[in-house]
Order: structure tokens, then C-alpha cells, then sequence
């Protein structure tokens, strides 16, 4: 059994008043296996972002289902997702989303806080994590006396300790200089290496072409996909880049 | 994810606008053809902010219509020809200077917080091409619509609700009301006068603040870093001392003169306190909590705990300024409100009885005298010609004199009585007039005496009476409880000390010389007499008039040759004359403390408002976070709740305790205005506290609805 399965899901918006209808996606279909990377690429409007709401279990598919080891996520009771996905899933977002009342340490314990762990355990681990991630020293501080890459990485360190079957990240890359791009890919490829799985929805090739396999959506469904397989990030980064202009300039479908 | 924007202030511009405003930077702008455009572009700012201008309309409107409703009060011929002068007018008029000095601070207050939502708004004006002198004009316009809008509407409503105010006061005054409408285009004038300025003020502000500012700045005024909350441990004791400094010297004190004294700097103490223990002990306190880790991070305390760090930081302030606002408003109301309820207490306090009179004279044994024989049989021929009867009789000698108390000695030094904390009034009774007063029988040894301290406490066993050089010890044998009303405790603010003894001339004798020979210092006997006459007020008149001209033909007829009568003077008062000049007093104080009450109450609620509305806009981001990381909705709901329930009823439960320690000040300064009643007022107080909290928790309701609205708009 796949760790998340993803069965024809489609998502049809309708704009307040009635009237339109949009569909965001049409007929998506895929599977995640334990321990893969995936990035999930797509022009703007393609349904990125909605897909990775119904992934993250914020919105509900129109049709199809989304299951997490077997679970199909529309059947949880909504009184239970927020816990849900508080221990099955781990969030890194474009603008870090930190808040700013707490210390980066606070920070990271939230998830644990809210899920009602004593302080030493949090403590403990959080460690291993704080290491791995290099912001031991960073602890103490707040979100607005760091750089953008060190947020990035705390927010990779709340995401993580929760220990997540799978982390969602929706453009992790986006609003970070090239350093601090590379230091995060290596990064995601470290715990990947470990065996955590990731999610990624991303615009960047570069940030793509760390993962294990991309998948391209368009308008609404899973257009083609790419396995890394043996190959260096920059041939990986080449192939992308042939599929991204094959796709934008509306060529047959491969 | 897209940061998030304030629809509400982002959304404002509508498109239209947009190119218009672009395209009329290329033409370039004339101010006064253009004029119409400006006007538009500050209507739609208001109208696209009303969720903000709304209620500062609102609160603009009420002041003008609290002050329309005063001025014209001051000046309302009504209460120009009342009986007793215009003590209540110029008790308005003070009133009308508190408000407006309270309405240009609390408008400022209000208005920096709508510039500071509206600057990023001009921000994208200014990128699109708009010069600071164009925003200029948006703001005269915006101003000049406010301005006009809650002028005309407040007048308007002003002059319909001053009929009704005019009511309520003639109401409270015990007077005849007529039905004429009258409008008082000098209210009118005053009123538009006032808020012109206040707004002209206002407006110059704001522009203060656009020519400083630059567009970058506009544009991300609202996003600036915020460092968190530092701790300054020295202000938060320091806060804490001179709170319970205050506390102290309010339950401490216990003579009158010196509370009133003492009040003043109690009040200061506690205003200084409050803004110290608000601003850094709340920070203080939520650092404390954060370092105790178990209690920190549990689900229920962790996000509530660190933000309130911030909100208080941010808000300790106008926390303060509300929490000392309601505490005024509390003081204000109950001490008011049991001045005008207590009246008749007050005035029996004052006036033992309906018709007194008080007849002095160097020699003792007065009550014995034939003038003494004569005015009761005065009283009893007037009274019986006017078809009454007097009842309860009030007939007792009694000496006076002032005294320089220390611990228990008693001086008469001339040179020491002013008007100081330790002079005393008083008072010597024989043990016989008090056996009867009281209705006792009491016994008393040669140096025994019975005593009786008004407004105050006395704790010694003796008391020693005299000068220098001759001095007299009593053992008091027991202090007694009032016994008698006396006119000239109440009308005074220093405590007085009755001395019952068993023989008052034997008592005085050694002192009666001396008194005669030092200027400025007697002591002087008095016999007191007075009747009730059940009936009303202007039959009570009548009948005191008829006395007044009995007496005068008697002092006429004891008049020896030399037209000397055998008393030093004789003083009569009638409480029908001067119950209409307590009412005026009492009932324009009271009706002030509900004026200034609604004034400061409209304020604290606006403050409130604003405060959770913004505060709604700045958490609604922070709570779309916590969703994302797994808090639940209800955990979401729960630590919204306990945030706002603190901010909300923080201020509200620190101005009740302030109001419990203030009490016993508040009754000793209430004592020196003649009223007593300690269960009454501790009634009046529980019922403005709970007439206070209904309306907060009602206005709490209305804000919470709207903070949720804006936090839970997730998504």
C-alpha cells in the first residue's frame, strides 16, 4: 500500500453567488510511496495550490478521495482533522508563516504544546532536530531578528517534530535568496536521504530538481511525470526545463 | 501563500479611482476644480472605512450633543430665575470644561488611531501619483464631512434630547417644569464654536502627519517588526509600592480634613500606579508565567500567555486610561448619586429639626432664661395660629469652642486654630440634657466624662483640656453613639468631640475668663431649640416667617434702655428655605456625575472597540498560522475568548478595586458634606458597579461579535 494515494480527485468551485463555476482540478490521480520525494510543478492557475489543500485536508475534493495510509481524509470528522493534521502531516510555507509573539523555539513546539507533551520531551526532541538543521544557536531568538533562510529552517524544524508521515511544502523556496535556496534543497534532501517523505508544490526548476520524481499539472490533471533514476541534478534540471517548455508552448502531450 | 491583506483597507480603492487618480496626475491637479474629486475620494474612504468611521461619527456626535445639551442647560432662562441663585449653572459650566478638554484628548486618541489604519491607503494614493498636497485636500474634506456630519446631527439631536435633559433636571431639582420648547441658538453658536476648533485641531494633526511621513513608510506602516515585550522589573515594582501606598493611605486614614487633603494625592498615587502596573506588570507578570515552563507550555496557556505579553504592551496604556475612566465614572456616580439619594438624611443631618433656633450668649444657664421662656411659648402661638402642632421637641445647652488636638490633649491656643487637620470642634454637654437626648441613665463621677467623636475615631481613655497653664483631665468613662443631630457638626468638615460631664459650670469655670480676654478665641453657650411642623414645605414657610416676626417683637420687648437685649444673638433657619439649595447642589452635582459618567463611559467603550478591531485585524493572520499548524477551531475560539475576556475585564476589575479601597475616602468625604449612611452608599455603590457591568458586558458582546467576525473570516 502506497503512504498517500490520490484517486481521480477533482474540485469544482462555485463563486458566491452561484452563478460560475470553476473547475480548479479535473481528474488528478497518483500515489506517494514511504520515503519519496515529489515535487508537484504547474503553471500559476493550474491547481497547485488546491491540490495541496486537499492533500494538507483544509478543503474537500468535489469528487475522488485523497488516502493517507489507507485513511480516506474526507472521512474524518471535522472536530478531528485539526489533530489530524497536527500528527500525520507537517507544513513548510512560502512565507514561513512563524509567528511573531514567539521565540523560534516556541516555535517549533507549538505543534507539541497543542498536542499536550510535557516540556522535557519536547525538549529532547527537539534536539537531534536543532542539530541536524544547524539553528541550535538560533533558539532563543526571534523571528524577526533571523534572515529569511534561518526562519525557513526553524520552520522545517516545527514541521519535523512532530515526526509527520509525510511533509507538505508549498514553495518552500519562494521567498529565499539562491544561498539560501541551496542550503534548504540540501537540506530536504538530508531528511529525505533519512526516510522522511516529501511533498513539494513549487514554481522553481531548480527546487524540482532535487526530488525524487515531479509531477506536472494542467488545467486540472497530472500532464506528465519525470523519475529522477540515476540522474545528476543538472540533467535532472535540463529535463524539467524540456518538459516546462514543451508545456507552456502547448505541445502534444508526451 | 500569499500574505495576507486587509481587505478593508486595500480593497478600498476602487478601481476607477485608481486610473482616475493616475490619470489625473498626468493632466496635473487643480485644487479647486478638482475639488469635487477629493471630496468624492473622501467620502468613499469613510464610507469604505465606516466599519471604523462609523463609531467615531457616533462618539463625535454624542459630544457635541452633551455639550449642546450643557450650554444650553447653563444657559436656559428656566433655571436663570430659580430660587437660590445659579449654584447648578456654574457647576455646568465646570462640567462643560471637563468635557472639553476630556473631548479634544479622547478625540485626538481616536482620530491618530484612524490615521494610522488610513496611511496605508494613502501610501498607494501617494505611488499613484498623488502629492502630499492632494492628500491634504482628502483630509479637509474628510474632515469637513465628519465635521459637518456630527455637527448637524448632534445639534439636531441635541436639541431634541435637551427638552428631555431640561426635564430630567427640573426633575431632579424638585421644580415646576413647563412645556415651552425653547432652543437656544447660544448653545448653538457656543457648540459649533467648540467642535470647529476642536476639529480644525484634529485636522492640522493629521496633516502634522501625512507632510512628515514618506510613501514607502505609508505604505507599510502597519507591518513594522515588532520586538518582543522587554520587561522593565524597576517600573512594575515601583508600580506596586505606590499602589499600595495608595491602598494604605486610603484605609488608613481616619480624620476627614485630612482625607480630603490626602484624596488628591491617593488619586494621583493610584492614576500613576495603575499606568505603571498596566504598562510593565502585565508585561511583568505574562514574562513570569513564561518561565514557569509547566504552566507554559500547556495547549490552554501557551499562545494566550505570549501574546498578552504583546497586547499589553501595545495596549497597556489606553488599558489605563479606561481602567482610570471607569473608575472615575464609578466614584463619580456613587458619590453623586448618594449625595442627591441622601438629601433628606443630609438635611435632617444638618437641620435637626424642621425649624430651629440657636440662641447664644456669654452667660450659661441660658435655657432657664426668661427670653428662653419666651421664645418656646413664640414658637408654640405660631405654630398653634397656623392650625399645626410642633412636634418632637429639640430643647438642650450646649458650649462651644475650637481646639488644638494632639493625641488626647485638647489646647485652645488662638494662634494654632486655622483651618488644619488636627483642629477640633468642640462640644460640652451636661450629663442631665444628654440622659434625656439619648434617653439613657448614664451616671458620672467629679473627672468622669461621657464622650462622643464625629467623623473620625478617638483611642485614648482621657482627655485633657486647657492651655499652658492650666489643664484638666477627664476619664472617659465610655464613648457613646450620636445622641443628637447637630447643625454645627454637620456644617462643618472638622470632627467634633461631644464631652458629656456631670456639671458643665464647674467644668468651664477655670477657662471662661480666659476665653473672654483672647480675641478670636471663644467659647460660647448656646441653647438650642427646635420643633418639626408636619406639613408642607410653604405651609412650614409660612409658619417660620410668622415666628421670625414673633421673635423680632420679642427681641424688642427684652430690650432694656440701651436697646441691649440679654442675649449675645439668635439665629433661626427653616429647612423648607434651604432644602431648595441642597437640591440644587446635590441634584446639579448629580445630574453632572451621569453627564460626565456617560462622557467618560462613551469613551472607555470606544477605546475598547477600537482597540479588539484592530487587535482583530493584526491576530486574524496570526490564527490563520495556528490553523495551518493543527490548533483546532475551538482551541482557536477558547484562546480568543480568554484574551479578550482579559483585556476586556482587566481594566473593569482593577477600577472595582481601586472603587473598594477608595470607599472609605469617598465616606469620609461624603461624611463632611453631612451624609452618614454607610449601608446606603455601600448599596449605591454595588448598584453603579452593577449598572456599570451590565453595560460593559453588553458592549462586550457587541465587540467580540465583530472581533470574531474578523478572526474567524480564515479562509
Amino acid at each position: 500500500m502506497s503512504l498517500l494515494e490520490v484517486n481521480h480527485v477533482k474540485k469544482i468551485y462555485t463563486t458566491r453567488f452561484g452563478g460560475n463555476k470553476v473547475e480548479a482540478l479535473k481528474n488528478v490521480t497518483f500515489s506517494v510511496e514511504e520515503g519519496e520525494s515529489i515535487a508537484i510543478m504547474g503553471e500559476s492557475g493550474s491547481g497547485k495550490t488546491t491540490l495541496l489543500n486537499i492533500l494538507a485536508a483544509l478543503d474537500k475534493p468535489t469528487g475522488g478521495n485523497v488516502l493517507l495510509d489507507g485513511q480516506d481524509l474526507a472521512k474524518i470528522k471535522e472536530s478531528a482533522l485539526a489533530n489530524f493534521r497536527r500528527d500525520h502531516l507537517g507544513f513548510v510555507f512560502q512565507e514561513f508563516n512563524l509567528l511573531d509573539t514567539f521565540s523560534l523555539e516556541d516555535n517549533i513546539y507549538l505543534p507539541l504544546v497543542l498536542a499536550g507533551e510535557s516540556h522535557a520531551q519536547m525538549k529532547a526532541r527537539l534536539e537531534p532536530i536543532a542539530d541536524q538543521l544547524g539553528i541550535n544557536k538560533l533558539l532563543k531568538k526571534y523571528p524577526y531578528e533571523v534572515s529569511g533562510g534561518q526562519k525557513q529552517r526553524a520552520a522545517v524544524a516545527r514541521a519535523l517534530i512532530t515526526n509527520p508521515r509525510l511533509i507538505l511544502a508549498d514553495e518552500p523556496t519562494g521567498a529565499l535568496d539562491s544561498r539560501s535556496t541551496d542550503e534548504l534543497l540540501k537540506l530536504f534532501g538530508a531528511i529525505n536521504m533519512a526516510g522522511q517523505t516529501i511533498l513539494m508544490v513549487t514554481h522553481s526548476v531548480k527546487a524540482a530538481s532535487h526530488a525524487g520524481r515531479v509531477l506536472f499539472i494542467k488545467d486540472g490533471e497530472v500532464y506528465h511525470q519525470i523519475y529522477r533514476g540515476d540522474a545528476s541534478y543538472e540533467q535532472m534540471y535540463q529535463k524539467i526545463s524540456d518538459t516546462l517548455t514543451v508545456l507552456t508552448t502547448g505541445g502534444e502531450r508526451a | 501563500m500569499s500574505e495576507h491583506m486587509n481587505p478593508a483597507i486595500v480593497g478600498d480603492l476602487p478601481t476607477s479611482h485608481k486610473k482616475r487618480a493616475a490619470s489625473q496626475k498626468r493632466k496635473g491637479f487643480h485644487p479647486i476644480s478638482d475639488s469635487r474629486f477629493f471630496a468624492k475620494l473622501a467620502w468613499t474612504g469613510i464610507r469604505n472605512n465606516r466599519r471604523f468611521y462609523l463609531p467615531y461619527i457616533l462618539t463625535c456626535t454624542a459630544m457635541v450633543v452633551i455639550y449642546y445639551i450643557i450650554s444650553f442647560l447653563t444657559t436656559n432662562p428656566l433655571f436663570d430665575q430659580m430660587v437660590g441663585g445659579s449654584i447648578m449653572q456654574s457647576l455646568l459650566m465646570l462640567g462643560s470644561a471637563v468635557i472639553c478638554i476630556f473631548s479634544v484628548i479622547f478625540l485626538f486618541y481616536t482620530n491618530s488611531f484612524l490615521t494610522k489604519r488610513r496611511k496605508k491607503e494613502f501610501g498607494l494614493y501617494n505611488i499613484l501619483g498623488m502629492g502630499k498636497r492632494n492628500l491634504s485636500w482628502i483630509l479637509c474634506w474628510e474632515s469637513l464631512i465628519i465635521g459637518v456630519v456630527s455637527m448637524v446631527a448632534g445639534i439636531f439631536m441635541g436639541i431634541i434630547f435637551s427638552k428631555l435633559a431640561e426635564l430630567a433636571m427640573t426633575n431632579i431639582l424638585l421644580l415646576e417644569s413647563n412645556y415651552a420648547f425653547y432652543v437656544s441658538s447660544g448653545a448653538i453658536v457656543d457648540t459649533v464654536k467648540m467642535f470647529a476648533l476642536i476639529f480644525l485641531l484634529l485636522l492640522g494633526n493629521m496633516l502634522y502627519q501625512v507632510w512628515k511621513s514618506k510613501p514607502m513608510e505609508l505604505l507599510h506602516s502597519e507591518q513594522v517588526g515588532e520586538k518582543p515585550p522587554k520587561v522593565n522589573w524597576l517600573f512594575a515594582l515601583t508600580g506596586i509600592v505606590i499602589l499600595a501606598g495608595a491602598y494604605y493611605l486610603a484605609v488608613s486614614i481616619k480624620d476627614p480634613v485630612a482625607a480630603l487633603l490626602w484624596f488628591f494625592v491617593a488619586v494621583i498615587m493610584v492614576i500613576v500606579a495603575t499606568y505603571l502596573l498596566f504598562i510593565s506588570g502585565s508585561v511583568a507578570l505574562c514574562r513570569l508565567l513564561q518561565k514557569n515552563k509547566r504552566y507554559y507550555y500547556k495547549a490552554n496557556h501557551f499562545v494566550s500567555v505570549s501574546s498578552m505579553g504583546y497586547r499589553m504592551k501595545r495596549n497597556g496604556a489606553s488599558l489605563a486610561s479606561i481602567c482610570i475612566l471607569c473608575t472615575m465614572v464609578l466614584v463619580m456616580l456613587m458619590s453623586t448619586g448618594c449625595l442627591y439619594i441622601g438629601i433628606e438624611d443630609s438635611l435632617r443631618e444638618r437641620y435637626a429639626r424642621n425649624i430651629m433656633f440657636d440662641v447664644t450668649s456669654e452667660n450659661l444657664g441660658l435655657s432657664d432664661s426668661e427670653y428662653a421662656r419666651d421664645l418656646r411659648g413664640v414658637v408654640e402661638k405660631s405654630t398653634r395660629d397656623n392650625g399645626e402642632t410642633a412636634k418632637n421637641v429639640l430643647d438642650y445647652s450646649i458650649v462651644d469652642f475650637g481646639g488644638y488636638v494632639t493625641k488626647d490633649k485638647v489646647y485652645f491656643d488662638p494662634n494654632e486654630i486655622m483651618f488644619q487637620a488636627n483642629t477640633w470642634q468642640m462640644f460640652v454637654i451636661s450629663l442631665e440634657d444628654y440622659n434625656r437626648l439619648a434617653g439613657t441613665k448614664e451616671t458620672l463621677e467629679q473627672d468622669e466624662a461621657l464622650c462622643y467623636v464625629s467623623k473620625t475615631d478617638y483611642d485614648y481613655d482621657t482627655v485633657t483640656i486647657g492651655n499652658e497653664e492650666q489643664e484638666k483631665t477627664w476619664n472617659i468613662k465610655k464613648q457613646v453613639e450620636k445622641f443628637v443631630n447637630s447643625g454645627a457638626d454637620a456644617a462643618q468638615i472638622m470632627p467634633s468631640m461631644f464631652l458629656i460631664v456631670p456639671d458643665v459650670e464647674e467644668a468651664l469655670a477655670p477657662w471662661l475668663s480666659i476665653m473672654k480676654e483672647n480675641e478670636g478665641q471663644e467659647m460660647r453657650m448656646h441653647w438650642i431649640y427646635g420643633v418639626d411642623v408636619p406639613c408642607d414645605d410653604e405651609r412650614q414657610q409660612a409658619i417660620f416667617n410668622d415666628m421670625v416676626e414673633n421673635v423680632g417683637a420679642l427681641n424688642e420687648r427684652m430690650a432694656d434702655e440701651n436697646g441691649e437685649i440679654p442675649i449675645e444673638s439668635c439665629s433661626y433657619e427653616c429647612v423648607a428655605t434651604e432644602r431648595a439649595s441642597f437640591y440644587e447642589l446635590y441634584g446639579g452635582l448629580f445630574f453632572l456625575g451621569i453627564m460626565l459618567g456617560l462622557v467618560f463611559v462613551l469613551a472607555a467603550v470606544l477605546m475598547m472597540y477600537y482597540k479588539q478591531l484592530s487587535e482583530g485585524y493584526e491576530d486574524q493572520a496570526r490564527f490563520e498560522i495556528m490553523q495551518k499548524v493543527g490548533m483546532t477551531m475551538r482551541q482557536i475560539k477558547k484562546s480568543i475568548n480568554s484574551q479578550v475576556l482579559t483585556v476586556f475585564f482587566l481594566p473593569l476589575m482593577v477600577a472595582v478595586l481601586h472603587l473598594a479601597f477608595a470607599f472609605p475616602l469617598v465616606y469620609k468625604m461624603l461624611l463632611m458634606l453631612g451624609f452618614s449612611n454607610q449601608n446606603m452608599l455601600i448599596m449605591v455603590t454595588v448598584a453603579c458597579v452593577l449598572v456599570f457591568a451590565l453595560f460593559y458586558i453588553l458592549v462586550y458582546n457587541i465587540t467580540s461579535k465583530a472581533y470574531y467576525k474578523i478572526v474567524s473570516s480564515l479562509q
